[in-house]
């Protein structure tokens, strides 16, 4: 389950601020006020997972990446800060050469791993955080191997080493402060919308511009970053390394799950799983000492266990699930369509204008499938071109290759830029960039986001700042009559209203070239005569169009020219209306009982 | 012999059915038509027990199966073709109508059923040792339909049998549907193509966003201006 | 040299036996539920220790043991099914299954420690650590029956799983949930059951595996590791993929330990399964089914 708190955020209660403040100022000051050593630790430590897991989360969470193996991450800092400090370079400069080598490291493990899911993912950085421990054993020149490296004894704050305890806890907690910051920053901006988006649906990401390897190397880059930073100050406060405590999988678990009992995937949820788990641990390690030996590692264990059944979303899903009850009781939430007036529109005779889009010869198989054969025609500047033909004729496998999301087996697409030039854009990204924009037959809302945030993220494709942004797409939601949810979980709409977003978030993008996928399909009539009338509006704002579509009304009253695609081939093409009396599409397509119907 | 009183069902927080009621008598073909996303398929997975209606009742032959197990459910007789054939790709045509026969009122008469349905089904019989996969779109259409004969259902339910099929393929595929009517069989069927399902079935429910908009004989539904304008584009 | 080069691939052989039978176990569950157990060392582990019990405590053959264990592990596995992984299988996301059988395996290990301390549990030996003499070729008498064991699981399970009834029924859910249900199957049954069998593979591993290695609370982190690789290797679900894949992974083992160096050689066998995982992710062996791990 994925955590579903509003990103920018109205419906954080206005307690949740102070609160948060509170929280993070008694972390600072009860052992401040208590003074004793071992309290110290306890708050040390908190401070040291809480950002640990804080930094994980930013992968973990956001871009959904469950990684068992950041333990890597914060190994590397550890081990650079003691090795440079051994050769007389303080750890603040440490800090940096480590941040640099996890980064580096982090990027070129994930690269390549991005392409599996789930559990691959996370096996693969398990096997990756053990080839990392069998090296620092091998390399004993370097790490002391199994004997492991002690820091030379050196205090003061240039060390980050230091006899009192109140030093220490200003750095932990500084650095609990800096990753906190760098978590929100990235949660709610653009980058944050983007890897959610990414997340929740790869493909819807990706038509609405996305770079989603991009994105997902820089979060994989930050988050060990701060690892790293927080290893080598953790390395100086326990004056002591070695490769299995550091590159470890336990570690590297309870990090992890620090944040999913907090809530995965939410700003403070790694704080405060940190917050109510470590001091459990430390606390049954100080008193029982020897006895408890596994004892925290078996709670550890049965609390996952029981999050996983019964508080998927952490406490930060619990919390929300009550203040979303408390926001209910306030103000019933509106569950009817607030009904757009379709005004008629007066029969302009348009003229089509110059091409645009090309498709020239387009071949494609799937194993011994043939899929389309040498499929070629254009697509002019404010045309709505149709395309209809029975399933399984080559349509959706047409419109993927028309947006990057496959590639041809020969021939090529061509798209014109807006000075008239064109150019044959690859991947999805190049195509959005280009101005196509395309939609999906099976919607694809971004699941964890209210409506307003589905469509921003099509709306940072030409406004980088998320107030731009989100005012832009609250523009578009009005405008597609999605106005009344905006702050709706976008799961929660009815089909109409999923397909509508599914063009709204197309439509923020602002394109010139709307590629839509049976956006008609299980709407009932009077949202069809609404979207033919806001198709057509559309057309009038210069956007050129290519439909397919099953819904023949709509089909007839929409297209200046039709193409009809059978078997991957194109049987028929121009006016609608002739070519719904063409004997080989009644064959193929609308079978007789249409013909004997319609005549 | 197939009752359902409104019925409310959906996945999650949302409900897909309001309030369905139908009715199919033994040896009847019904069908239901409507648009895609109209709640036709919910309506069959709701009686295969698949996902659990939130209120209303089914009955089969006068016994309320609201809330049977879906296996529970085959064991009754009602066995449903699922829109996309849903075959188990890696195994023989054979395993694959084996398996139909799996319900506990089947088994035991198993190979006389597979004689029976082999015949009705020529080009199947053609095929046993071939992999599923390995065939066309519309063969492996028959190999399901055949695999749900395996069962002996007293009530068998088509899911959008004209999926993904070219016309041609889909007049052979209502050629088989009339057969089975014809043996005996009372059978559901959920289509969006409307006209042809119309044309081989005794009577038709017309779902519109989870709700029955229109019922009546498929003859006077054809005839019908709703239809004609909503579901043809005349 | 050449006995020295014949006894390090013997060596390798044997390995991959103790590598295979502790791997069927987990494809077999993937195979079905597609469900990676990340708790399925920590089966191993609670067999281990139930073996050692269960023949310090009776004085009786570790062999003998599998009659308690095997079906011990089998209720453990349908157990953990039916309470953890079934609430979860509807969980749109994937990450929580993960973090269930993770935390398991937390819970397994340091309960082990609670009861056992960090001490080492020897299982009598029985004579199965007495090396036997073929030429100048030495192997333990333990290692020749693991990999009689592991064929003779291997044969078993696809025997079972191809001509029983039952096997069909498990085949029919692995290939397609929704249509198996469909046929009247019982799918929830049928993963109890399918898990428990995964587990009860384990069982077997676990009476096998005891009387050659020292049972301690973190043994099965070692091997799951292994098993992780081998069976990316075969082909996750391939029953006799997981063999092959543990013969080679043997041999790398014992080869790379040999001329590569012994603290190494764990590298090279994960840099093997990094490579293998994210350059042909259907293993070696795979064919041309849809993968549901990559994109």
């Amino acid at each position: 389950m994925k955590q579903i708190l509003s990103l920018g955020s109205s419906r954080i209660a206005s307690w949740a601020a102070p609160a948060l403040l509170a929280t993070l100022a008694a972390l600072f000051i009860t052992p401040v006020v208590i003074g004793d050593a071992f309290v110290y630790h306890v708050f040390v430590t908190i401070c040291i997972f809480a950002a640990l897991s804080t930094a994980w989360n930013i992968v973990g969470g956001f871009a959904g990446q469950l990684s068992l193996g950041h333990a890597i991450f914060y190994g590397i800092g550890a081990y650079a800060g003691v090795i440079l400090m051994n050769l007389g370079i303080s750890p603040w400069l440490g800090m940096f050469v480590g941040a640099a080598f996890a980064a580096l490291a982090a990027v070129v493990i994930s690269y390549p791993c991005f392409r599996l899911h789930g559990p691959f993912f996370a096996l693969a950085t398990i096997a990756f955080l053990e080839v990392f421990r069998v090296l620092a054993l091998h390399f004993r020149d370097l790490t002391g191997g199994a004997t492991g490296l002690m820091i030379p004894i050196k205090m003061g704050w240039q060390w980050m080493v230091f006899r009192e305890r109140l030093p220490s806890l200003i750095i932990a907690f500084g650095m609990l402060l800096f990753c906190l910051a760098v978590a929100q920053w990235i949660r709610s901006g653009k980058l944050g919308y983007y890897l959610v988006a990414t997340r929740e649906r790869e493909s819807a990401a990706k038509a609405a511009g996305v770079r989603t390897v991009q994105v997902r190397l820089i979060a994989v880059a930050i988050s060990a970053a701060l690892a790293s930073m927080v290893g080598t100050f953790h390395a100086m406060y326990l004056t002591f390394i070695e490769p299995s405590a550091m590159f470890s999988l336990s570690f590297s678990i309870q990090i992890a799950m620090f944040a999913l009992i907090g809530g995965i995937g939410t700003v403070y949820g790694p704080l405060l799983g940190a917050l109510l788990l470590v001091p459990l641990t430390e606390l049954a390690r100080g008193w029982l000492g020897a006895e408890a030996l596994g004892l925290h590692g078996f709670v550890y264990g049965v609390l996952l266990v029981l999050a996983v059944l019964f508080m998927p979303n952490g406490i930060m899903g619990v919390l929300h699930r009550y203040l979303q009850k408390s926001e209910e009781e306030e103000e019933p939430r509106q569950t009817q369509a607030a009904p757009v007036a379709a005004v008629p529109r007066a029969e302009a005779e348009h003229e089509a204008g110059p091409e645009i889009l090309r498709a020239e010869n387009l071949d494609k198989h799937f194993g011994g499938l043939h899929v389309t054969k040498d499929v070629s025609f254009s697509l002019r500047e404010g045309e709505i071109l149709g395309m209809i033909g029975p399933n399984g004729a080559g349509k959706t496998t047409l419109f993927n290759m028309l947006s990057g999301f496959l590639q041809p087996d020969s021939g090529k697409v061509t798209v014109s830029d807006s000075a008239g030039n064109f150019s044959a854009p690859i991947s999805p990204a190049d195509f959005a960039s280009i101005g196509v924009g395309r939609t999906f037959q099976i919607v694809q809302p971004f699941a964890a986001m209210t409506v307003e945030e589905n469509i921003m993220v099509g709306a940072f494709h030409r406004h980088p700042d998320v107030n731009d942004a989100r005012e832009a797409a609250r523009e578009t939601a009005h405008r597609m009559g999605l106005g009344p949810w905006l702050n709706a979980e976008a799961n929660g709409l009815t089909i109409g209203g999923l397909k509508r977003l599914e063009v709204a978030r197309v439509m923020a993008m602002q394109p010139r070239i709307l590629l839509l996928d049976e956006v008609m399909a299980g709407i009932n009539q009077t949202d069809v005569r609404r979207a033919i009338d806001l198709m057509l509006s559309i057309r009038d704002t210069g956007v050129s169009i290519i439909a397919i579509e099953h819904v023949m009304q709509a089909v007839m009253s929409l297209s200046d020219r039709v193409i009809v695609l059978n078997s991957g081939e194109i049987v028929a093409e121009g006016d609608p209306q002739e070519v719904v009396r063409d004997p080989h599409v009644i064959e193929a397509y609308l079978g007789k009982g249409f013909a004997d119907a319609n005549s | 012999m197939l009752t359902l009183e409104n019925i409310h069902a959906g996945y999650g927080a949302t409900t897909i059915l309001h309030d369905v009621s139908l009715d199919v008598q033994a040896g009847e073909v019904v069908t239901i038509v409507g648009a895609n996303g109209a709640g036709k398929t919910t309506t069959l997975r709701a009686i295969a027990g698949q996902i659990r209606p939130t209120s209303g009742h089914i009955y089969f032959e006068g016994r309320d199966i609201t809330k049977l197990a879906a296996h529970d459910v085959v064991d009754l007789g009602i066995t449903m073709i699922p829109e996309g054939r849903q075959l188990f790709p890696d195994m023989t045509v054979r395993d694959n109508l084996m398996l139909g026969a799996f319900r506990s009122g089947a088994r035991s008469v198993q190979n006389e059923t597979l004689d029976y349905v082999l015949d009705l089904f020529p080009r199947v019989s053609e095929r046993m040792d071939q992999m599923a996969s390995s065939l066309s779109g519309g063969e492996q259409q028959m190999v399901a339909i055949a695999r749900g004969m395996m069962a002996k259902p007293r009530l068998l339910m088509f899911d959008e049998p004209s999926l993904g099929l070219a016309p041609i393929i889909v007049e052979q595929v209502f050629e088989v549907v009339k057969k089975v009517a014809a043996s005996g069989a009372t059978v559901l069927i959920v289509e969006q193509n409307v006209f042809t399902t119309l044309q081989s079935a005794d009577r038709g429910y017309v779902l519109e966003n989870g709700e029955i908009a229109l019922s009546d004989t498929a003859e006077a539904l054809l005839s019908n201006d709703h239809v004609r304008r909503a579901y043809l584009g005349i | 040299m050449l006995e020295t080069f014949l006894q390090v691939v013997v060596n390798g052989l044997m390995l991959g036996g103790l590598f295979a039978i502790i791997s069927i176990g987990l494809t077999t569950i993937f195979g079905i539920i597609k469900v990676v157990n990340f708790a399925h060392g920590e089966f191993l582990m609670a067999g281990m220790f139930l073996t050692w019990l269960f023949t310090t405590k009776l004085g009786l053959h570790p062999y003998a043991a599998v009659v308690v264990v095997a079906p011990v592990l089998f209720v453990l596995g349908g157990l953990t099914q039916k309470l953890l992984i079934q609430p979860l299988m509807n969980a749109r996301d994937e990450h929580i299954q993960i973090f269930a059988t993770v935390g398991l395996s937390t819970a397994m290990i340091n309960l082990a420690l609670l009861i056992y301390g960090a001490d080492i549990a020897n299982t009598p030996a029985y004579g199965l650590r007495t090396p036997l003499e073929f030429g100048p070729i030495r192997v333990l008498e333990g290692q020749l029956f693991i990999l009689g064991a592991a064929i003779l699981l291997v044969i078993g399970m696809e025997l079972f799983l191809r001509r029983s009834r039952t096997g069909l029924a498990i085949r029919a859910v692995a290939q397609n949930r929704t249509a198996a249900q469909l046929m009247g199957i019982n799918v929830n049954w049928i993963y109890v059951l399918s898990f428990g069998l995964g587990a009860a593979c384990v069982g077997i591993a676990s009476v096998l595996v005891a009387p050659l290695y020292p049972t301690s609370s973190n043994i099965g982190t070692y091997f799951v590791l292994i098993a992780f690789v081998v069976v990316i290797l075969g082909g996750w679900g391939s029953i006799p993929g997981a063999f092959v894949g543990a013969m080679v992974i043997g041999l790398i083992d014992s080869l790379s330990g040999f001329y590569i160096g012994a603290d190494l050689r764990e590298a090279v066998v994960f840099g093997v399964f990094l490579v293998i995982l994210i350059l042909r992710p259907s293993g070696l062996f795979g064919t041309k089914q849809k993968l549901s791990h990559i994109s």
